[in-house]
């Protein structure tokens, strides 16, 4: 049962699961499709940070994609077009956003959280698409453009492809770190029952709003690799009917679990890639699963394979 | 300026219309109800299909969509909502996004994705105060302020009103009575979709019938209902027509910031009263 080992060696062993999991992808979906594919999995990781470990859904995340998305391509056109500085422009704008909007934003649960989310999404959707469209191209969007950097020439597909691994590698590394370490059972105890982690005498404001950083961030983080990847950005980056995407994403995998929210991502962009061009009506489809989802399967697949693995190890 | 205030009031009537009904799902079953803006969208297009039926007679149109709503909100109540009781209130929001998920293409599948114009049913013009204003206009705020008056007498006189108000400030306690609280939600659930159909149905005429016209729609009365407190009547009537001003006023200066403005209002009024949930 080593997908239960604990210990120094876990995160080795699962990053080597990953890795092997996308190249075993590559051949059967094209390099172009799961590189996107693992950008939305570094897309649902942060997500899953927020509702998953901290117990708090936003129904605005994709302001965070789109934060991060515009900031690269702004960051490309105006300052320089090395890439890596770009990303870096990207991730620090998520940050931004974080810092200032999160006072506000963690100070509300449940359903205020994700509405005010999604409230400033709309308010974000706004300035991109219309006050701002001198600037971001409105409905049309712009084109970024980035220099080449010795090898790391990121308009050829396999460097695309081995940047985007590392860095969703990267994510996921970071990610298990801080979710197994004493603040990572702090904000997991936040879910559960803040009141009584306020007793303790931890003033759970900070945490919650560091959180929250580390989660627009990453979005912003996912945002700036599209970017890289498709060299274009539109107002559909940062679109808060988009949100429900990773929502279901997270959902369907199991939430509270980076290995579901990666194995989310994978199975969300598979059924709206493929199913798509099968089945004219996939919103629908999409609707039933949802429901399904909610109230069969709420611990989503991963909780579902580890539920039957555990009993399986106990008998 | 007049035109202004009035159009304000339209809208502000428009959204109170539509608000109480999520108002009361949210302070009754802490359930946020995203089917709320499907229902105001089916409204509008079984309104589209009625009126040649009721051989173009508004009222009768606008009467027989408002009470086909009634079975379709039945249904989601009964299977979906009455299950998300004590739920999560995560999974509420999922559960009826889905829905509206389903019903959004069920109304691609039968009306089409594109947009249906309706005529102004009165078409008459009222010069008022030097301006001139659409009398339906007028019919519409006299509406929601009928409304307010008659759910006004609702919750005090009648049995069923006094149950859901007793309910919005604890429920236990009225069950502990050995109400069945449940059922009246259910009718409280069926009387606020009527209303959002009818608020789909009032405001068909003013814009096109589009499948996504519940979104934005819904977005502006989880506004509404926000800053007028959760289950607080007689505070969505007032923020209600405070953000519909609000509206009409950013639109004279600057149109297309109209709704996004409604949120900044939202942020403000959350900045200072935190709301939990």
């Amino acid at each position: 049962m080593s997908l239960f080992k604990t210990g120094p060696g876990r995160s080795i062993f699962d990053i080597a699961v990953i890795a092997a999991g996308f190249l075993v992808l590559l051949p059967i979906l094209g390099i172009n499709r799961t590189t996107d594919f693992m950008i939305f999995c570094v897309f649902v990781l942060g997500f899953n940070l927020l509702y998953g470990f901290m117990g708090r859904l936003s129904f605005g995340h994709m302001l965070y994609l789109g934060t991060g998305a515009y900031a690269i391509t702004l960051f490309s056109e105006h300052v320089s077009q090395n890439p890596l500085l770009a990303v870096l422009a990207g991730i620090l704008a998520g940050a931004l956003i974080g810092v200032i909007i999160g006072p506000i934003i963690v100070r509300t649960t449940g359903a205020c959280f994700a509405l005010i989310n999604l409230a400033f999404d709309q308010v974000g959707y706004f300035l991109v698409l219309v006050a701002f469209s001198k600037y971001t191209g409105g409905e049309d969007g712009m084109s970024a453009y980035f220099s080449k950097m010795g090898f790391l020439d990121f308009g050829q597909k396999p460097v695309m492809f081995g940047f985007a691994l590392i860095c969703l590698l990267l994510t996921y590394y970071l990610l298990k770190k801080f979710t197994s370490s004493p603040y990572g059972v702090l904000i997991k105890s936040i879910k559960e029952n803040e009141t009584r982690v306020k007793f303790l005498g931890y003033n759970t404001f900070t945490y919650k709003w560091i959180t929250f950083i580390i989660s627009t961030s990453i979005a912003a983080f996912a945002g700036a690799l599209s970017i890289l990847n498709y060299g274009y950005v539109t107002p559909s980056f940062i679109d808060p009917s988009r949100a429900v995407e990773v929502i279901f994403a997270a959902l369907i995998g199991g939430s509270g679990s980076l290995y579901g929210a990666i194995i989310g991502g994978v199975l969300y962009m598979s059924i709206s890639n493929y199913l798509a061009s099968y089945i004219s009506r996939w919103e629908m489809f999409l609707g039933i699963a949802l429901l399904i989802c909610v109230f069969r399967f709420r611990s989503g697949i991963w909780g579902f394979v580890t539920d039957k693995l555990k009993l399986r190890a106990a008998a | 300026m007049i035109n202004t205030i009035a159009y304000g009031l339209t809208i502000g009537g428009i959204l109170y219309i539509i608000s109480i009904g999520l108002s009361l799902t949210f302070g009754t079953m802490r359930i946020v109800n995203f089917a709320h803006g499907l229902i105001y969208a089916i409204g509008a297009y079984f309104l589209v299909t009625l009126l040649p039926l009721a051989r173009d007679n508004f009222i009768l149109g606008a009467l027989l969509a408002v009470l086909a709503v009634v079975p379709i909100s039945y249904i989601i109540e009964r299977f979906v909502v009455r299950k998300l009781y004590g739920v999560s209130i995560d999974y509420a929001i999922i559960a009826t996004y889905a829905v509206v998920l389903i019903g959004v293409d069920v109304i691609k599948w039968i009306w089409g994705a594109s947009p249906i114009p309706l005529s102004d049913p009165v078409g008459v013009d009222v010069a008022f105060l030097g301006i001139t204003l659409p009398i339906y206009r007028l019919i519409i705020i006299a509406l929601a302020v009928v409304i307010f008056i008659a759910l006004a007498i609702f919750f005090k006189k009648t049995m069923v009103g006094k149950i859901v108000v007793a309910s919005l400030e604890d429920k236990d306690a009225v069950r502990s009575l050995g109400i069945n609280v449940d059922k009246y939600f259910a009718y409280i659930f069926i009387i606020g979709s009527c209303l959002a159909a009818l608020g789909g149905v009032l405001y068909a005429p003013i814009t096109s019938v589009h499948p996504y016209m519940g979104s934005m729609v819904l977005l502006i009365s989880f506004a509404v209902v926000l800053v007028g407190g959760l289950g607080n009547i007689k505070g969505t009537f007032v923020a209600a027509f405070a953000l519909g001003m609000v509206m009409s006023v950013t639109g004279r200066v600057w149109g297309p910031a109209a709704e996004t403005m409604v949120f900044v209002v939202m942020g403000i009024v959350l900045i200072f009263k935190p709301i939990e949930v």
